[in-house]
């Protein structure tokens, strides 16, 4: 036997845990010559033997997650399951609400313009001075809602940071 | 592939595709079964590859929030557990990195480190075996931490949990070479430290 039959051998050993079996190990050619080789070679019997008590003593150690563990994080995971659930439907609200301002600015903008342009008429004053005023009147409900909503996210902030804790 | 194995694997897939399909819903009835049904290996998986208990507990409970928030991301083709297995690793290695951004084995190794041990399921049949017990496990623990983290990771997976070396290889992200490298080195490097350790 060469050193290269030797390295074969225990790599297979240590692959299969020893059993030189399973999806992850030799066919069953290959096997029946592991098992001559095993046979025969002492040296590689021997690892063989220390590979299977190696694997032995790894396996003999039981570690178990207490149930305070389990149920800590069971909460937990419902805790955050909840925020979320939350999260999504506030989003789906600020969508819905977004889309609606969207449609109906698209509506009132040319009806709202034509009236400045009235209003701005009958005042007599300059084209730049109702359409500035148009603009802050169109701008205005849109910085009032932002500042509403940041505002409403430093809130959301806080409540995330509590079921955090 | 005969009838029982495509029996077995159609109904391996159905699970997996049920377990995709609450995930996806964040069902907390599902992820509270999940989690009793996978608790003690994956904090066994965590506590051997961070050598901490009560590191591993906290990422052990990160695990199921990011497995929460992720959840659409199983495609449910794959065994769950190897997924799971994924995700803690991440976890774990961003973890380690936040606490040294060195690499992950310059947390392991640090020998100033006092270590908590493993903590071992006490069964209490009599003083003097609780305490064999755990020098066992301290043993154990002393010849696992003293190897190379990928090392320890290839031998836990594979020996500890079972998995297959293809899922080794699709949760440490490593070529399959790779994985089976890790694995004897690993073994060898276990060998003279393990020898006559058995329980």
């Amino acid at each position: 036997m060469t050193r290269d039959v030797h390295q074969q051998v225990r790599e297979w050993i240590a692959l299969t845990g020893a059993a030189l079996t399973g999806k992850d190990g030799p066919s069953e050619a290959q096997q029946l010559q592991l098992q001559a080789h095993l046979r025969e070679c002492d040296l590689c019997r021997e690892y063989a033997e220390t590979t299977s008590q190696v694997i032995r003593s790894l396996r003999s150690v039981p570690m178990a997650a207490t149930p305070a563990l389990v149920r800590r994080t069971q909460v937990r995971v419902r805790q955050h399951a909840q925020l979320l659930r939350q999260h999504k439907e506030r989003l789906w609200m600020v969508g819905v609400a977004c889309a609606g301002i969207g449609f109906s600015a698209a509506v009132t903008i040319p009806i709202m313009w034509r009236i400045f342009s009235w209003m701005g008429s009958w005042a007599g004053v300059s084209s730049p001075v109702w359409e500035t005023g148009f603009g802050v009147f169109v701008i205005a409900p849109a910085l009032l809602v932002s500042a509403l909503l940041l505002a409403r996210g430093t809130h959301l902030t806080d409540d995330a940071g509590r079921w955090r804790h | 592939m005969n009838a029982a194995a495509l029996y077995f694997v159609n109904g391996m897939e159905s699970e997996t595709s049920a377990i995709a399909r609450g995930l996806r819903r964040r069902d907390p009835d599902l992820l509270d079964r999940l989690i009793e049904q996978y608790q003690h290996r994956l904090l066994r998986y965590l506590t051997y590859l961070t050598g901490h208990r009560e590191l591993a507990e906290d990422l052990f409970q990160e695990t199921w929030i990011r497995v929460l928030e992720r959840g659409h991301q199983y495609d449910g083709k794959h065994e769950f557990g190897t997924w799971l297995f994924s995700v803690a690793r991440h976890l774990c290695i961003d973890s380690m990195r936040k606490k040294n951004p060195v690499s992950l084995d310059g947390l392991l190794d640090d020998t100033n480190d006092a270590r908590a041990p493993l903590d071992p399921v006490d069964i209490r049949p009599s003083a003097l075996e609780i305490i064999a017990q755990h020098e066992h496990a301290e043993r154990i623990n002393a010849a696992l931490t003293g190897i190379a983290a990928e090392y320890r990771e290839a031998v836990v997976l594979r020996f500890q949990e079972g998995l297959t070396l293809d899922e080794i290889a699709a949760v440490t992200g490593a070529p399959l070479g790779t994985i089976k490298s890790r694995l004897y080195r690993g073994l060898n490097l276990l060998m003279p430290l393990l020898k006559g350790a058995q329980a």
